[in-house]
């Protein structure tokens, strides 16, 4: 059975057909040409390699940079001799802006945080980098061995701030012990007063005695009590006001020993502090450890091997 | 028309493959991914349980590793966690496992082990085997670790020679002991491993008092000493000062030798957390 077509409708089908098929085809090599663009598939590009005893941290694809500018990318590695050969792909055209004594560093484009990229750090040679030529290559500086750094110059100061604090602290403990002595002597100033008095006392009794029973010494007695009456009193304002003046020096004593002790009081919580933001410190930076992205600057360097130690063959393993 | 839509399809095909056969590429990366990271989490673990002290989740974990390295056949994964299980079974106590843990390596002629895991596989089983007295096989085990040693002047040259010398005293050959214990000290200056350094000081020192020198022994044995101080291992600290009361008595300091007594017993029973102290390691 046949089915009769309008032949007005279907005229230059065919030529319509082609072009669709033709911009599509020229759409798709289009696409495809972009993609190879992009890939770096039309760019020249030399090899050169280096070796390093450990890759932790180097992928494929990892980019590499000269100045911070990608010029290239880890292309392989392979295990070889002394450890581990990376081979780096770079675009021909930088490779002469590469001197022959430059080195690859690994490092990450924010300390320790950004992106892991291969860093070439060039040299001062005048000649240029060969294509396949091998460079040297330096580790990342881990963060464990930048902790110790700080660790080591830290814990010093602070041993030292901890034992000017405590010299400070038994300072203040000696000042409030003579204060305490001092206010002491004060609380029994008043009972030697009364002990003065009453010595004045007795003695003019003993001068009225002495008046009555001696008649015939009675102008020398008579004197002397002349001269123990004007004598006496001149004592005891000057004794009073050296009391006075003792008893102000205390207060001042006791006034001075109270500001000290709310200096130490304060200075102390100072030092505390100090020992607990050091301890805190070391626990963040043991937290930032097991937290990503920082996890991968702080893994070890060995490969997770137990120690061989011929220490276990003396049968002494098992008491570990 | 016909050309240009079969030059279409086959771009298309072509497209088509290239893309679905990066697709099977990344599942099966994928797959060896998931694989690897189990690994290396059973790895990490073990480290983890090895550094709390948690020996036997740690034994369980490395078995796990090990049986996860042989699915992948990672060969040196498989070494590795071998010898770590070996490692930890003899910390446990238990030699048959630790033996058989080494096996993986040492009877698997299918696998490419490098020559370095070699070396490390048959050392650890010389240690295996003379640390349970079995003197004969370590000193097979050893002989082959110190062959393939030389062959590759490998870095664990110290620690056989240690072996050896401790052998060739456990033996009563104490001349041939001291003359190794004395290579390994040298051998371990030059690689500065201050480990085995100690170790070999140590058995020298034996060596001599086993030879009726204990006069000469006291030097060497408070090398070592100061080197596992500044290690930090108690009982090698206590092998220490056992060894050095011991010579210093038979060298008639009768005063040196008790101090070097309490100081065992003081270790000891610190090790012990207090409670009581074995005293065999100190009248042995």
């Amino acid at each position: 059975m046949s089915v009769a077509l309008p032949t007005r409708r279907f005229a230059g089908i065919v030529a319509k057909v082609n072009a669709f098929l033709l911009i599509a085809f020229v759409l798709v090599l289009a696409f495809l040409g972009l993609v190879a663009y992009k890939q770096g598939w039309f760019v020249h590009q030399s090899p050169i390699h280096f070796v390093t005893a450990n890759a932790l941290g180097i992928n494929k694809g990892m980019p590499v940079k000269l100045h911070g500018f990608t010029i290239g990318s880890v292309n392989d590695m392979e295990l070889a001799q002394g450890g581990v050969d990376v081979k780096l792909l770079i675009g021909s055209e930088y490779l002469r802006r590469i001197p022959q004594d430059s080195r690859a560093k690994h490092a990450r484009e924010s300390g320790v945080i950004g992106a892991s990229v291969i860093d070439i750090v060039p040299g001062k040679a005048e000649r240029a980098l060969a294509e396949g030529a091998q460079i040297s290559f330096e580790p990342a500086r881990g963060i464990n061995e930048i902790i110790d750094d700080f660790r080591r110059q830290a814990i010093p100061a602070f041993n030292e701030v901890k034992a000017a604090m405590s010299q400070v602290g038994h300072a203040g403990e000696d000042v409030t012990q003579i204060l305490a002595n001092l206010r002491q002597e004060v609380e029994q100033l008043p009972a030697t007063h009364r002990a003065i008095r009453k010595l004045v006392e007795e003695a003019a009794q003993a001068t009225a005695d002495v008046s009555k029973q001696a008649a015939v010494t009675l102008d020398a007695v008579d004197k002397v009590s002349r001269t123990v009456d004007r004598t006496i009193p001149e004592v005891s304002e000057k004794l009073v006001s050296t009391l006075q003046s003792i008893d102000a020096a205390a207060v001042q004593a006791r006034k001075t020993g109270e500001e000290v002790q709310l200096t130490l009081r304060a200075a102390r919580p100072l030092v505390e502090h100090s020992e607990v933001a050091a301890r805190e410190a070391g626990d963040v930076l043991g937290a930032a450890k097991r937290v990503w992205p920082l996890s991968d600057s702080f893994k070890e360097t060995s490969d997770g091997l137990l120690p061989i130690d011929s220490f276990e063959a003396e049968g002494k393993g098992r008491s570990r | 028309m016909r050309w240009l839509a079969a030059g279409l399809m086959a771009l298309s095909a072509a497209f088509t493959a290239g893309c679905g056969g990066g697709k099977a590429t990344a599942n099966g990366s994928n797959n060896t991914s998931l694989s690897q990271s189990r690994l290396t989490q059973a790895e990490t673990r073990a480290a983890g349980f090895t550094k709390s002290g948690d020996y036997q989740n740690a034994a369980r974990q490395y078995a796990e590793a090990l049986r996860i390295a042989t699915t992948l056949e990672n060969a040196d994964a498989i070494a590795a966690n071998a010898i770590n299980l070996s490692v930890v079974s003899q910390w446990l106590g238990r030699d048959n496992d630790a033996r058989a843990a080494l096996d993986a390596v040492l009877t698997d002629s299918h696998t490419a082990f490098s020559e370095r895991r070699k070396i490390q596989a048959e050392l650890r089983r010389a240690i295996v085997e003379l640390g349970g007295g079995n003197t004969g096989a370590a000193a097979i085990w050893a002989g082959q670790a110190q062959q393939r040693c030389s062959a590759t002047n490998c870095e664990y040259a110290a620690g056989i020679l240690n072996v050896r010398a401790q052998i060739e005293l456990d033996s009563g050959r104490a001349a041939e002991a001291a003359q190794l214990a004395q290579s390994a000290a040298e051998r371990s200056r030059s690689s500065g491993s201050r480990v085995e350094s100690a170790n070999a000081l140590r058995t020298l020192g034996r060596a001599r008092y086993a030879q009726g020198q204990p006069a000469a022994a006291i030097e060497p044995l408070k090398q070592a000493l100061e080197i596992d101080r500044e290690m930090g291992d108690p009982r090698k600290i206590l092998a220490d000062l056992a060894d050095l009361s011991r010579a210093a008595e038979a060298a008639g300091d009768a005063a040196a030798a008790r101090d070097y007594k309490e100081r065992g017993l003081a270790v000891s029973r610190a090790m012990n957390g207090g409670r009581g102290a074995p005293e065999a390691a100190l009248t042995r």
